[in-house]
């Protein structure tokens, strides 16, 4: 055995390993982007040859898995919870054909949420397209049970999920490991049109196939220790039991063993899909009424079924929506023994007084904001002098912050920059009105999902003006290679593809190059292509801002380093630190001006230009 | 057995993870197991961070608020945004002004629940040895003064010794010791009842 002191991220690395997984695909998304790069770094040190990759979006990831799987190898493909959205038609297909190696899906989720759009329980869409699903209580047990979803996965040849939370993904454990390796199963396509391209007659009978393996899943998960376990003994009887599954599980174990509860009995449900009915019998029958505590929805709360006697979220003992942290779980441990005639946990006064004394001190609001330097900023400036009063939908990245600046009105999905501007165009048009519309959306996201929205916004002839931020990097979820640099997550070198040449064969025949440092000439050439795009024989027109990110590719992003001051003729009129809102520009209210945080400031220079008194200047 | 639980506050680019890997290093060399969760939000600089770490054996990553036992912030505001999440009787260190900290209003709090509280300029001090960067080693060495928790001060000196690169490693360990020294002061000086 092994050791290492690993985010969740990197002990589900090692699990994939330890199992022996030969092909992993993914798109990074937070809290799931470590999870590959780390699973290269243990490949590498273990001189292994596992294929592993960065796709294009999560569908295609996850097909490139499912083909290796039904070619008899190990495979995986991770991603965010909205990720599998993405992935949705492909995911639910496939357990209707199964596989013949194991193909494991692990979708992590986030409550909360900290970093997503929803907070949707990745464990609904398993239930959805009827995969069995694991939902692991700690690092260590997601490590374990993705061993366990290869097992399921290739003893029933259904895809298997498995579904960690934040707290798994950003949790950082020692983890003990056995030996890595990486399967020798040669790729067999044995053809089976009845299977692998089957049609309705024959997706019935693949239907009726699952379920039959559900029944069958369902018995081994009653027995799946320590997954699935309770601590009842034959006989004994119960006011209240607590049903937990994934991080609640340990957190409801920690507190009651810190607090010597042993009085309290829990079901622990890891594998909660399909159902344990047998195990969750025993445990309902020996409890006057039990407490369901699972994160983010209701799904064993709706399997439970016996609505008399579950508490949870649809009695309104546990909250619908936020995450289930540790002071919330025990706060709703309390409220339930107390309404069963039995002791509460703990005392709270004193973490209530806490939280009230908190709130009254006015602490500082400290919303995120793009990076001083960043060459969003100035791209959202420049939109923003270009084409003042226009509709500016965006899309999901590091330049959502654009909205601190007023430059994005709307944020909906990976892609919907484009296709919202498409609607937009066409809603108004409709009514007679040219609506002047610049939609963002940055390089990977347009790689990811901008392509379709923008044939189709050619193709219908709507009238906008799409601005792609290419930074040359995947920057908010951690700094993956982009597809226009052509690296490959393992430093090999892949096929860079341009954007211009991508943007021209979507239809589009307008596309200017602007480096958005140069600020002048970018609001310049974005107020020709709003022009150009209202024009009678205009269309579409594409403006790629191109800067590298300030901070992955800092020393191209920087090639000269501008040490700025604010001199006399600053009148305090807060464009820079409240419309521009660069951090490093910080207002001094005493002096009732502006001053340069030399500490954080980037010296990119791209203030000289935006400030109406020419007060800040160069050091000389 | 009960977790010692440390809860490490800040903002982004302060390195309050690299701080928790010189606790939680630490930690593993004496063989304990480890287990933290970190918090940052969409923001790759300036929002707020906090870590938490908790030592011995635990299943959750995340301490409840009241749960803590130590609280080491590297910013005054931040210090008491993640006052509810120490326990009654638990220890605060803060990187602030010690003739300013803690502020009035926190004061009865503090008392009401036996929380002590110490501040240390951790910054300015880096800052005046050529190295900001590195307030999180002066206030992991200022925390190391009072003698609390499971790692002892030259176990914690050493994992910086071991974790900090070539270029800084002498600056390091000369602000581990001119804070642990400062450290050392004011706990003695607690000792004696002088608040």
């Amino acid at each position: 055995m092994k050791q290492a002191f690993l985010l969740g991220n990197g002990a589900m690395a090692l699990g994939l390993l330890e199992a022996g997984c030969q092909v992993l695909t993914s798109y990074p998304g937070t809290p799931s982007s470590e999870i590959l790069p780390e699973t290269v770094r243990f490949a590498k040190a273990a001189d292994l040859n596992t294929v592993i990759e960065w796709s294009v979006n999560e569908k295609v990831a996850f097909d490139n898995a499912f083909a290796a799987a039904i070619s008899g190898k190990r495979a995986a493909c991770c991603m965010k919870m909205v990720g599998l959205n993405v992935a949705a038609d492909s995911f639910m297909s496939a357990a209707y054909i199964g596989n013949i190696g194991g193909l494991v899906v692990i979708s992590c989720d986030d409550p909360g949420p900290h970093s997503s759009q929803t907070e949707q329980d990745s464990r609904f869409m398993a239930r959805i397209a009827k995969v069995p699903v694991l939902d692991p209580a700690s690092p260590q047990e997601a490590r374990a049970m993705i061993k366990t979803a290869f097992e399921i996965s290739e003893e029933f040849q259904v895809p298997v999920m498995v579904r960690p939370a934040i707290r798994i993904c950003h949790a950082r454990q020692n983890i003990s490991y056995e030996q890595l390796k990486s399967n020798l199963t040669p790729a067999v396509f044995n053809r089976e049109p009845t299977r692998w391209a089957s049609t309705p007659k024959f997706r019935f009978l693949q239907h009726k196939a699952l379920n039959e393996k559900h029944r069958i899943i369902a018995e081994k998960f009653n027995t799946l220790v320590p997954f699935n376990r309770h601590t009842i003994q034959p006989e004994q009887t119960f006011a209240l039991g607590i049903v937990v599954g994934g991080v609640p599980s340990a957190v409801v174990s920690d507190l009651c063993a810190e607090c010597n509860r042993t009085d309290i009995p829990l079901l622990k449900l890891g594998a909660p899909y399909p159902f344990p009915e047998g195990l969750a019998s025993q445990f309902m029958d020996a409890c006057d009424r039990v407490l369901v505590i699972e994160e983010t929805d209701t799904v064993i709360e709706y399997m439970l079924r016996d609505r008399h006697k579950t508490w949870g979220r649809l009695t309104g003992h546990v909250p619908m929506e936020g995450e289930l942290v540790p002071e919330k779980i025990e706060a709703i441990l309390n409220q339930a023994l107390v309404e069963s005639s039995l002791p509460p946990l703990s005392d709270t006064d004193s973490t209530k007084a806490g939280f009230a004394l908190a709130a009254s001190l006015d602490l500082p609001v400290r919303k995120p904001t793009l990076c001083p330097g960043c060459p969003h900023r100035a791209s959202f400036y420049a939109i923003r002098k270009a084409v003042p009063k226009a509709i500016y939908p965006s899309d999901i990245g590091c330049y959502t912050l654009g909205s601190n600046l007023g430059g994005v009105d709307t944020v909906l999905d990976m892609g919907a920059g484009i296709t919202l501007a498409s609607g937009f165009w066409h809603a108004f048009h409709q009514d007679g009105e040219a609506k002047p519309i610049v939609a963002t959306m940055g390089d990977s996201t347009f790689f990811h999902s901008g392509t379709t929205g923008l044939i189709n916004a050619v193709y219908n002839d709507a009238r906008f003006v799409l601005v792609i931020l290419d930074n040359g990097i995947t920057a908010m979820t951690g700094m993956q290679p982009a597809i226009t640099q052509g690296a490959l997550v393992d430093g090999r070198k892949g096929n860079a593809i341009a954007l211009e040449t991508i943007v021209k064969g979507c239809g589009v025949d307008y596309i200017q190059v602007v480096d958005p440092y140069d600020i002048d000439h970018t609001i310049a050439e974005i107020k020709k292509a709003h022009a150009w795009a209202l024009s009678p024989e205009g269309g579409i027109a594409v403006i790629i801002s191109r800067h590298p990110c300030v901070i992955g590719l800092r020393d191209q992003a920087l090639p000269e380093i501008f040490e700025v001051e604010i001199t006399d003729e600053c009148d305090d009129c807060g464009l820079c630190h409240l419309r521009f809102e660069c951090p490093a520009m910080v207002r001094n209210p005493e002096k009732k001006k502006t001053e340069i945080n030399p500490v954080l400031c980037s010296g990119c220079g791209v203030c000289l230009h935006i400030c109406p008194k020419h007060a800040v200047q160069t050091v000389s | 057995m009960k977790t010692c639980n440390f809860v490490l506050s800040g903002l982004g680019g302060q390195g309050i993870l690299f701080m928790t890997k010189i606790l939680a290093q630490t930690a593993l060399n004496k063989g304990y197991n480890i287990l933290g969760a970190e918090t940052h939000g969409m923001a790759q600089r300036g929002g707020s961070v906090v870590s938490h770490l908790k030592i011995g054996d635990a299943g959750s990553s995340l301490i409840r608020a009241g749960a803590g036992d130590f609280l080491i912030s590297m910013d005054e505001a931040e210090t008491y945004r993640y006052l509810p999440w120490v326990r009654p009787g638990g220890m605060v260190f803060a990187n602030a002004s010690a003739h300013k900290f803690p502020d009035d209003r926190v004061k009865p709090y503090l008392a009401e629940y036996k929380i002590t509280a110490f501040a240390m300029e951790a910054g300015k001090t880096a800052l005046e040895m050529g190295a900001p960067r590195s307030t999180n080693l002066a206030m992991v060495a200022f925390f190391a003064a009072f003698g609390q928790g499971p790692m002892e001060a030259d176990a914690l000196r050493q994992t910086v010794a071991s974790v900090s690169p070539d270029p800084v490693k002498q600056v390091n360990l000369k602000i581990f010791d001119v804070c642990h020294e400062q450290g050392k002061n004011r706990a003695e000086r607690s000792a004696h009842g002088i608040v």
